[in-house]
C-alpha cells in the first residue's frame, strides 16, 4: 500500500482545568506526530534546547507558558526535519497540522521495509524482527499465523482452529519463549486468551524478540519473547471485521476506541473464533469392534469443534497531567474445545472436552515525566477464570465414530475436574533518561499462582488438596547509552527469586542473569548488532503442576540456564529508483543446561517437562525482500538450526551416552516461507486498491526420534503449502473484502508426527474500518 | 558489504547430514527389542539376527522403529505383537512377521491398555484388570491371529473370584487344557492402598472356559502366598501338561510385606482343578533364602528364576541374580558365568527359549552394553552371546 510521503504533525492544545487566569499561567503543551495519519514513535523532538522523544501514540508534551513562542524541530528516520514555530494561545483548541516533503531516496527504503514504527523496532539493538500486523488486518490470521512467517518461528500446531500450538524460536521452544501483550506478560491470561485465538486486528504490531529479551520486559524468557503492542494509535475509531469458510469457520473482531477531547477514553477489544474443524484426515483406522484394519482410510474429524470468546474492555484517562494512560479493565473470557485425539491419531476421543474462562481485572498505569526525564509504568492484573476438564462417558471411539463401552473409566480418565490458578501480576517499571545518551532502567515483575480445584466425580481425591502454588520475582536494573543513529549499548542485570510449594515440597531457587546488547549502523542503510545474555528460566507453573489434560506434573523441576549468543545485520539498498532491497541475516548459538523440554511420557500419553543436561545450537536465519516501485514486493526468509544433545552420561550408566552429541530429534530444523503481493492502486476507481498475494510454506521432513538410532524410521514428512489472497479495498480502505484459499494443493500437512492439520480451506473476509 | 551478507549467508548454509557406514542389518529369526538408554525420544526398536549365541546388533542406523517404549511383547501363531502399555488411553497391538529375515508389519489396531495377555488356542486373550472396587468388571477382549480381528469381547466380575471384599486381580493368564487359569492378587482398589490386601497368606487360581470366559471354580491354598507379581507370568505348563506356578511371597499393605508365607512352588497337575497337596517346593529353602522375582521355563521342569534376596524383597524388585531349579527333583544350582551383580543394569523380562534345556535372557550392563547370555539348565552356566549396542534389551523372541 502506498504509504503517504508525507508527515503530519498534529498539535493539539489541551488546557489545564484551572484556566487561565493571568498571562503567566504554565500550561502542559502537548503534541502528537503523525505521518500518513498513523503516529509516529519515537521521533526526535527539540524544543529550544529540551529534548522529547514521541511515544507509541506520538504523543509529547511539555510545560509552556501561554503566549510564549516555541521553536519545534522535529526529526523521524527517513523523514525531512520539520522546524516550526508556535505561539501557545491560552484558548486554542483542536490541533494544527504541519506538511513534510519527503527527504530524499530513503524514503523509498523505508516503504520497502514497511511501517516506520515496525522499523524502529527493528534498529534496536536487540535480535529484534517486527511484524507489522496492520498489514494483515485483512487476512483471517491469528497471532501465531503471522509469527509462522518470521525468520527463525516455527509454530507446530496440532490441528485446526484452538489446536494446541507450541512455537519454537530459533529451536526453543513451549516455556522457553514468552509472550506479553504491551509489555505485559500473558502467562496468567488463561487458555481464552492465547496466541493461537487472538486474531491479528488487536495488534498493531508484533515484535519478535530473539534469544536476548529486554530488561524492560521483566521476564525469565530464555529463547525469546513476543510483545503483541496493541492497536492503541487512533483516538476514536471502529475497526470490524467477520470472515466464514471451510469447516464452518467464523471468525468476527471488532476493535473501537472513543475518547473525548477532556482525555477520558473507552477502548474494546472483542473477538470470536468459532470452527468445527471437520476437515478430512487419513489416518491407519481399525474398527472398534472388530480391530479390522484400513491402513488409508479418509475420515472426516467428528469431535473437533472449538470456540472461544473473548472482551477487552478498559475506560480511564488519556493524555493528563496525573498520567499519559491511566485504564482499569477487565478481560473476560470463555473458551469451549473438544478433544478429538491424543498425542497420537491412533487415539480416538469422541465426548472428552475441556471449558475454560478468563475473568480478569487490569490496570494499567503510564506517566512520561514524573520528575523530568523519569518515566514510570505500572501495571497489574488478577485471573479469577476457572478451568474444567470433562471426561465423564465411558466409552471407546474408533475413527468410524463407532463407539463402545469401555468400562467404568472415562475415556482417558474420568473425571470433571474443576479448578482455578488464581494467578496475579504486578509489573513496575522506572525509566530515567539522562540527557539525550544515557538511560537508566529499574523493573520489577511479580506473579503468584496458586492452583485450586476439585473433581465432582470423585471429590474425596485428596492429590487435590496438596499444595500447588509458587511465587516468582523478577528484579531488572538495565543501563543504555546511545548515539541515536549511530550506535546504542545496553548491559542489563536481573535477578530472579521462585518459591515453589508442591505437595509436601518447598523448593526456593534464586538465579543472576546479565547481558549486553548493541548496534552499530556503519551507515545509515546497514545496521550490525550483536548480544549476549546469561539468562535463567524457571519452570513454569504448568510445568510443576501439569495442565491436568495433557501436561504431567514434575516438581522435580530444576531451573534452566543458557549462554545466548546473537549476531545480525541488516542492509537496504536501491539498484535504482524502482528497485528496493532489503535483506538480514542473523547467526545465534545457544548453549543450555538443565535444558527443560517436553518429552513424552512412557507411554506416549501425555508430555512431561523434564531436565537434559545440556543442549547447544547453533542457527543461522536470513530473510530478504524486494519491491518494484509501490506495487509488487517478494520476499522470504530461510532458516537453519542445529540442535545438539550435550548430556554426555545418562543416568544410571557409565560409559558414554550413545546419544551424545546426536541431534535433538522432533525439532524442525530447516524451513522457509517466500510470498510475493502485487498491488493495484486505484483498481476500478480511485481510492480502491486490490491486493493479490501468495504465500508459500516449506519445513523440512525431521525425525520423531533420534536421528541415529533405528533403520525404519518415523519422521515428520515434509510440509508444502501454497496459500493465495485477495484483498479489495474500497473508499481508501474503509471497507475491504477479502478471499483467501489455504492449502490449495490439499498437501498433507503435519507439525506433529501423525497429527495432520486441514487440507484447502477457503475464506471470505469482511472489513470496516474508520476512524477519526 | 555485499560479499560480507553474502558470507553471513554461507555460513548458515549447514552442517550436512553425516550418515556414517552403519554396516549390513543382522537379518535372520531372531527378534531383539531395544530401548535406547534415555530418557527422552525414546523408541523401542525391533532388530533381527541369524542366531543369539554369537555376533552383535545396533539400533545406530539399524531397526524397525516403533512409536514409543513402555511396550510389551509376544509371540503367537509365528506372529510378533508388540503392544502400546497407555494406561487410560486406547492401547495399540502392531503385529509383525518375517520374511526372508526381515520384519514386515501386518497390521495396527487399536485395543485397550491391558495387564495380562496369552495365547489361547489360535487367538489370544488380552484382560484390562479393574484395580478400583467401585469398578468391579474386568474386560477381556480375544484377537485371532489367523485374520487379527477381534472375535469377541465381554466382561468378568472381578469381586466374584476372590468373594472377600477385595478385587481378584490377575497377575497373568495361561491356557492349561481348554481352561484358562487366571491366578490373582486379592488387592482392595482403593483407600490409597490400591494393590494391598488383608488376605496376605493364600494363593488363588481363577479358572475360566474358553472362549465363553464363565468363571467355572476358584482354586486355594494356603502354603505359600499369591501366584506372579503385577504384570509378571508366575505360571508354566510342562510337556506333560502338568501347571506349575511360583509365589514371590510378597503381599502386604501400604505398611509393607505381610505373608508370613515362604517363596514357593505349587504345582496343578494335568486334568485336574486342585493344587496337588503332594507337591510343594519351598524355595527359600532350597536356595538358601532367595526368592523368586521371574522366571523362564526352558523344558524338561527346568527353570531359569530370576531372584532377589531376603533384604531386596520388594514389590516390585526384579531380580539380578539368576539360578536353576528342576521342578521335578527339586534340584537347584546357582548360574555361573554371569555378569556381576554390581555391573547390571537391568535384565530383561520377556526372555526366549526353545525348551530344549537352553534359555536365552537379556543383561544391560552399567556401562551401557548390553548381552545376550545363553544359560545352559544342564549345567548351570552362561555364556556371552549376542551383543546389542545402543539400548537395554525390552524382549527376545524367535519366529518361523
Amino acid at each position: 500500500m502506498k504509504q503517504s510521503n508525507k508527515i503530519i504533525v498534529i498539535i493539539c492544545m489541551l488546557l489545564g482545568v484551572f484556566n487561565a487566569v493571568a498571562q503567566q499561567t504554565t500550561q502542559i503543551f502537548r503534541g502528537q506526530v503523525l505521518s500518513g495519519g498513523q503516529p509516529v514513535s519515537n521521533a526526535n523532538i527539540q524544543i529550544d534546547k529540551q529534548i522529547l522523544h514521541s511515544d507509541e501514540q506520538g504523543l509529547f508534551s511539555f510545560p509552556a507558558e501561554v503566549g510564549e513562542t516555541i521553536n519545534i524541530q522535529i526529526t523521524a528516520v527517513g523523514m525531512h526535519i520539520l522546524k516550526q514555530r508556535v505561539v501557545v494561545e491560552a484558548t486554542e483548541k483542536g490541533s494544527r497540522s504541519f506538511t513534510l516533503k519527503k527527504a530524499d531516496q530513503q524514503i523509498e527504503e523505508v516503504e520497502v521495509i514497511g511501517h516506520t514504527k515496525v522499523q524502529e523496532v527493528n534498529r534496536q539493538a536487540y535480535n529484534v524482527t517486527a511484524i507489522d500486523a496492520t498489514k494483515l488486518y485483512n487476512t483471517t490470521l491469528d497471532i501465531s499465523g503471522a509469527l509462522d512467517k518470521v525468520a527463525g518461528i516455527r509454530v507446530r500446531e496440532s490441528g485446526g482452529v484452538g489446536s494446541n500450538f507450541n512455537l519454537s524460536l530459533n529451536g526453543f521452544s513451549g516455556n522457553h519463549v514468552r509472550y506479553f501483550v504491551d509489555g505485559i506478560p500473558m502467562d496468567n491470561f488463561g487458555s481464552s486468551f492465547q496466541i493461537n485465538n487472538i486474531p491479528i486486528n488487536i495488534a498493531d504490531r508484533v515484535e519478535v524478540y530473539k534469544g536476548v529479551v529486554p530488561m524492560w520486559l521483566g521476564s525469565d524468557a530464555l529463547g525469546g519473547a513476543i510483545n503483541i503492542v496493541t492497536a492503541d494509535r487512533f483516538r476514536n475509531f471502529v475497526d470490524v471485521s467477520y470472515s466464514y469458510g471451510s469447516f464452518n469457520t467464523h471468525r468476527t473482531v471488532l476493535n473501537a476506541a472513543v475518547t473525548s477531547k477532556q482525555g477520558l477514553t473507552f477502548q474494546l477489544n472483542a473477538f470470536q473464533n468459532y470452527s468445527d474443524n471437520d476437515y478430512k484426515v487419513t489416518v491407519e483406522a481399525a474398527d472398534i469392534y472388530t480391530g479390522a484394519y484400513e491402513k488409508d482410510a479418509v475420515v472426516r474429524r467428528f469431535h473437533d469443534k472449538y470456540h472461544n470468546e473473548s472482551v477487552i474492555a478498559q475506560v480511564g484517562f488519556v493524555d493528563k497531567s496525573f498520567a499519559d494512560r491511566l485504564l482499569v479493565g477487565v478481560i473476560l473470557g470463555q473458551n469451549y474445545k473438544e478433544i478429538q485425539t491424543g498425542a497420537r491419531m491412533r487415539s480416538v476421543f469422541g465426548q472428552w472436552h475441556r471449558r475454560g474462562s478468563t475473568v480478569m481485572p487490569t490496570l494499567k498505569y503510564k506517566k512520561t515525566d514524573l520528575v523530568k526525564g523519569l518515566d514510570l509504568i505500572v501495571n497489574a492484573n488478577y485471573n479469577l477464570g476457572k478451568e474444567q476438564n470433562i471426561d465423564t462417558v465411558n466409552v471407546r471411539y474408533d475413527w468410524y465414530g463407532t463407539s463402545k463401552p469401555n468400562g467404568t473409566n472415562g475415556e482417558r480418565a474420568r473425571q470433571h475436574y474443576i479448578y482455578k490458578n488464581n494467578e496475579g501480576l504486578a509489573t513496575a517499571n522506572l525509566n530515567y533518561r539522562m540527557g539525550e545518551r544515557h538511560s537508566l532502567a529499574l523493573s520489577n515483575v511479580f506473579s503468584t499462582f496458586n492452583r485450586k480445584g476439585h473433581d465432582e466425580l470423585n471429590p474425596t481425591n485428596a492429590t487435590y488438596e496438596l499444595p500447588q502454588k509458587t511465587d516468582k520475582n523478577i528484579l531488572g536494573l538495565g543501563y543504555t547509552y546511545g548515539i541515536r543513529d549511530v550506535w546504542t549499548t545496553t548491559v542489563f542485570g536481573k535477578f530472579i527469586t521462585q518459591h515453589n510449594e508442591s505437595g509436601t515440597q518447598d523448593t526456593t531457587h534464586n538465579r543472576f542473569g546479565y547481558g549486553l546488547a548493541s548496534a552499530y549502523f556503519v551507515s545509515p542503510n546497514f545496521q550490525l548488532k550483536t548480544s549476549y545474555e546469561l539468562t535463567n528460566r524457571m519452570p513454569t507453573p504448568y510445568e510443576m503442576f501439569g495442565d491436568v489434560e495433557n501436561q504431567e506434573a514434575n516438581a522435580n523441576l530444576k531451573p534452566e540456564s543458557s549462554h545466548n549468543v546473537n549476531l545480525g545485520a541488516n542492509y537496504s539498498f536501491a539498484a535504482n529508483e524502482d528497485h528496493n532491497f532489503v535483506v538480514g541475516s542473523s547467526l545465534i548459538y545457544r548453549y543450555a543446561t538443565d535444558f527443560i523440554y517436553n518429552r513424552l511420557n512412557n507411554n506416549q500419553s501425555k508430555l512431561v517437562a523434564d531436565n537434559r543436561e545440556g543442549v547447544e545450537t547453533w542457527g543461522a536465519d536470513a530473510d530478504a525482500r524486494y519491491s518494484y516501485k509501490s506495487w509488487l514486493t517478494v520476499g522470504g526468509s530461510v532458516t537453519y538450526q542445529y540442535l545438539q544433545n550435550k548430556q554426555k552420561y545418562e543416568p544410571n550408566y557409565t560409559n558414554i551416552s550413545p546419544l551424545y552429541n546426536d541431534q535433538m530429534p522432533n525439532i524442525p530444523y530447516l524451513f522457509g516461507h517466500a510470498d510475493a503481493s502485487v498491488i493495484f492502486n486505484d483498481f476500478l476507481t480511485k481510492g480502491n486498491t486490490l491486493n493479490v498475494g501468495y504465500n508459500l510454506l516449506y519445513v523440512h521432513e525431521f525425525y520423531l526420534y533420534w536421528p541415529s538410532r533405528g533403520g525404519q524410521k518415523l519422521y515428520v514428512p515434509k510440509q508444502f503449502t501454497h496459500d493465495f489472497n485477495v484483498v479489495y479495498s474500497l473508499a481508501d480502505s474503509r471497507y475491504n473484502i477479502g478471499l483467501e484459499a489455504k492449502n490449495v494443493t490439499n498437501a498433507k500437512v503435519y507439525d506433529n508426527f501423525s497429527l495432520q492439520k486441514p487440507g484447502r480451506a477457503f475464506y471470505v473476509n469482511l472489513r470496516y474500518f474508520i476512524n477519526k | 558489504m555485499k560479499k560480507l551478507l553474502i558470507a553471513l549467508l554461507a555460513v548458515s548454509v549447514f552442517t550436512s547430514c553425516k550418515k556414517d557406514d552403519v554396516g549390513p542389518p543382522n537379518y535372520g529369526d531372531y527378534i531383539v527389542a531395544v530401548s535406547p538408554i534415555a530418557s527422552t525420544g525414546v523408541a523401542d526398536y525391533l532388530l533381527t539376527a541369524a542366531t543369539l549365541d554369537e555376533g552383535s546388533v545396533t539400533t545406530r542406523g539399524h531397526g524397525v522403529e516403533q512409536d514409543g517404549t513402555y511396550r510389551y511383547y509376544m509371540t503367537a501363531n509365528n506372529k510378533f505383537f508388540s503392544m502400546l502399555y497407555g494406561q487410560g488411553n486406547p492401547g495399540a497391538v502392531t503385529t509383525y512377521e518375517i520374511t526372508n529375515g526381515s520384519l514386515n508389519k501386518v497390521s495396527d489396531f487399536q485395543s485397550e491398555t491391558v495387564q495380562a495377555f496369552a495365547s489361547v488356542n489360535d487367538d489370544i486373550l488380552l484382560m484390562k484388570i479393574s484395580r478400583n472396587i467401585t469398578n468391579k468388571l474386568s474386560n477381556f477382549y480375544i484377537v485371532n491371529t489367523n485374520s487379527l480381528l477381534i472375535t469377541s469381547e465381554g466382561t468378568i466380575n472381578s469381586a466374584e473370584p476372590s468373594n472377600n471384599g477385595e478385587l481378584a486381580f490377575s497377575t497373568w493368564i495361561r491356557q492349561v487344557g481348554d481352561k484358562v487359569f487366571a491366578p490373582y492378587m486379592s488387592v482392595k482398589g482403593c483407600c490409597g492402598d490400591a494393590f494391598g490386601t488383608a488376605f496376605p497368606d493364600s494363593t488363588w487360581i481363577a479358572v475360566y472356559s474358553y472362549p465363553q470366559m464363565k468363571l467355572e471354580k476358584v482354586i486355594k491354598d494356603n502354603r505359600t502366598s499369591f501366584i506372579g507379581r503385577y504384570f509378571v507370568d508366575g505360571t508354566a505348563v510342562d510337556e506333560n501338561g502338568d501347571f506349575y506356578a511360583f509365589s514371590s511371597a510378597i503381599a502386604g499393605d501400604a505398611q509393607g510385606i505381610k505373608t508370613t508365607k515362604p517363596s514357593a512352588i505349587v504345582r496343578v497337575n494335568a486334568g485336574t482343578t486342585e493344587f496337588d497337596q503332594s507337591y510343594f517346593l519351598d524355595f527359600e529353602e532350597i536356595s538358601g533364602g532367595y526368592n523368586i522375582t521371574d522366571w523362564l521355563y526352558v523344558g524338561s521342569g527346568n527353570f531359569v528364576v530370576f531372584m532377589t534376596t531376603r533384604e531386596e524383597k520388594g514389590l516390585y524388585a526384579v531380580g539380578k541374580v539368576l539360578g536353576v531349579v528342576n521342578v521335578y527333583n527339586k534340584e537347584f544350582r546357582m548360574v555361573s558365568g554371569l555378569p556381576n551383580k554390581a555391573d547390571i543394569n537391568s535384565v530383561t523380562t520377556t526372555n526366549y527359549s526353545k525348551l530344549n534345556g537352553v534359555g536365552y535372557v537379556g543383561f544391560t550392563l552399567k556401562e551401557g552394553t548390553s548381552y545376550i547370555y545363553k544359560i545352559d539348565a544342564a549345567t548351570a552356566s552362561a555364556t556371552q552371546g549376542l551383543r546389542v549396542e545402543g539400548g537395554t534389551i525390552t524382549a527376545i523372541a524367535k519366529l518361523n
